[in-house]
């Protein structure tokens, strides 16, 4: 399903799922799309792990394959631009 | 070996600094000429409110050959739980880096400690000292390391140990699991814990081992750890197992076949992730390690030959004597009828000559858990008829979140000081992320959403980030015991019952 989805959309669930596994203390609409998810405190840095299981579940990306730089997780605009470049390969 | 300053390389992966042997030794001089000058002497306790960096490494020696004793400090703590610490130890200096909040530690000068940033000491050439030679200070039954367990926000649990039990540990360790391993080490735990510290790193970096120290528990390195290990050749690395659901799912395995032996422990390690680590890291030496803080860390572990991973195996003992008892009653006599048989649950007490000297001014504390030389980890286990310890449960009152410990009783400490808390119970949940995290049930006086988010901020104000509870329930009462007491197996299991509060939507109201 992921491959067809439009970047909005990709947006909105990403976000929908963020909200999710946030703390409970941050709240996203207030998070600008470039911020650091980890360093603003809004996400547990060990999220990452449930943010990369989405992003497999969601876009049937396999990250064991080939590893993933942290910086690609950095942020909900550097998520987004990931798996563009991902389901575009 | 060991203090006797041939130590070795230490390098920062990340950042590329690297000391050599000789580099340290100027430095560890320099630094003690300043501590000295500052005060410092023997006897004296000195709070390091930083870790995983080269300096720190240095100011342990420093520190130690000075005549002193070190207290690494949690710098994730709020200045509350530091100054709570540094008024029941009273140490003489706290030792902070540009990464601390000056404003935050202010109430510590009041207290009398005083406050040192070394941030710029490197920089103003402690690495070209003009004298050569260490004085040293220390002596073998002198306090030379202080971890606390517990206590941050009430009455203290430091684990005290000496120069004699660090030593006691690290030759039983090399005794038993020899150096060539070690060669290059790479530590991914805090330094402010006895596995990180005491085993993962001053053990192989004090008797001449390379050692490569990463900021603790950092996702850029578990997510590049396969890369990692290949580009520094790291030959070894302990663990604990949360670090490993990340690592394993976005790092590439590492190629070069470096790796001769890794370590997981500080929390139960599933048979499911043992084998995946194994395959991961190419080698079958992946090692569960049973370690406490009391006993300098690890006392036993899996170096047993051929062995098939399984759930609470840890295998044999390394320079400790551990037994399986019918009691935990450290009155109790150590004879045949108390000591369980062959496969025979009972409750685990180890006798080591790396045990702690007690806990800080708190001797009746101690005596729980020492009797004779022995003692009582608070652990339940087996050991089978070829002598292979299993653990089996745990009785201490802790939350292992991550391998790192967190003791309800300080979270209540906090939450029973709020004035409109009537009472309080924090209690373990299982977490997919971290094995086990934070609940609280709490009884208010007048429960409604404003007084939920002022309880939430003179925690947040309190506590340290990782100690907040994440799930909470408003109760009309705590359930308590036939004694009165509140159990807290009664009230979590009154809360499983229930849906927790919707925190999320509550603190975004303000």
């Amino acid at each position: 399903m992921g491959m067809i989805m439009e970047p909005e959309r990709r947006k909105t669930d990403l976000i929908d799922f963020l909200r999710t596994i946030q703390r409970p203390d941050s709240p996203l609409q207030e998070i600008d799309g470039d911020l650091s998810l980890v360093e603003s405190g809004l996400i547990d840095s060990l999220a990452l792990l449930q943010i990369i299981t989405y992003l497999e579940q969601t876009y049937d990306i396999d990250f064991r394959e080939k590893g993933i730089d942290p910086g690609e997780l950095r942020s909900v605009n550097a998520i987004l631009e990931f798996v563009a470049r991902e389901i575009t390969a | 070996m060991f203090i006797d300053l041939a130590p070795g390389r230490l390098v920062e992966p990340l950042s590329g600094r690297a000391w050599n042997s000789r580099e340290i030794v100027a430095r560890v001089i320099a630094r003690m000429q300043r501590l000295q000058s500052e005060g410092l002497g023997h006897g004296d306790r000195v709070f390091v409110l930083y870790g995983n960096k080269l300096e720190f490494f240095v100011d342990v020696l420093a520190a130690w050959h000075s005549g002193a004793s070190l207290v690494p400090i949690d710098s994730r703590l709020t200045s509350f739980e530091i100054e709570n610490l540094a008024r029941a130890v009273e140490p003489r200096l706290l030792l902070v880096d540009s990464s601390a909040g000056a404003a935050a530690l202010s109430g510590l000068t009041v207290l009398g400690v005083r406050v040192l940033d070394t941030t710029a000491w490197d920089i103003a050439g402690d690495s070209h000292p003009t004298a050569g030679r260490i004085r040293s200070h220390a002596r073998l039954d002198n306090e030379a390391l202080m971890l606390f367990t517990s206590g941050s926000t009430g009455v203290p649990k430091g684990v005290v140990h000496t120069h004699r039990s660090l030593r006691a540990r690290w030759i039983a360790l090399k005794d038993a699991l020899g150096l060539a391993a070690f060669r290059r080490t790479l530590c991914l735990l805090p330094t402010h814990f006895g596995h990180g510290l005491i085993c993962n790193s001053l053990f192989p970096w004090l008797a001449g081992q390379d050692l490569f120290i990463a900021p603790p528990f950092s996702t850029e390195c578990l997510m590049r750890l396969g890369w990692l290990i290949d580009e520094h050749k790291i030959t070894f690395l302990s663990s604990v197992p949360s670090m490993w659901g990340l690592a394993l799912k976005a790092s590439k395995p590492p190629a070069a076949r470096s790796l001769r032996r890794v370590h997981c422990g500080s929390a139960p390690l599933s048979s499911l992730l043992w084998r995946q680590i194994q395959e991961w890291a190419g080698t079958k030496e992946v090692f569960n390690a049973y370690g406490i803080t009391e006993t300098g860390s690890w006392v036993a572990g899996t170096s047993v030959g051929d062995f098939v991973p399984e759930d609470g195996l840890i295998g044999v003992p390394w320079g400790s004597v551990i037994r399986t008892l019918k009691s935990a009653d450290p009155h109790a006599p150590f004879d045949p009828d108390t000591q369980c048989r062959a496969a025979e649950t009972g409750y685990i007490w180890i006798n080591t000559p790396a045990l702690m000297q007690g806990y800080y001014r708190q001797p009746e504390l101690t005596a729980q858990v020492i009797s004779g030389g022995w003692f009582y980890t608070g652990d339940i286990g087996v050991v089978d008829d070829r002598g292979w310890l299993y653990l089996k449960g745990r009785e201490r009152e802790e939350i292992n979140k991550g391998g790192t410990k967190i003791y309800p009783a300080d979270i209540d400490a906090v939450v029973e000081q709020f004035e409109l808390t009537k009472e309080v119970c924090a209690f373990a949940v299982a977490d997919p992320l971290y094995g086990q995290n934070i609940a609280m049930a709490v009884v208010l006086k007048d429960e409604n959403s404003a007084t939920i988010r002022a309880l939430h901020d003179w925690m947040k104000r309190r506590l340290a980030e990782f100690k907040m509870p994440v799930r909470w329930y408003a109760l009309d009462s705590l359930p308590r015991n036939s004694r009165g007491k509140i159990s807290r197996k009664e009230v979590e299991d009154r809360c499983m019952a229930r849906s927790p509060l919707d925190l999320r939507s509550i603190l975004r109201t303000e």
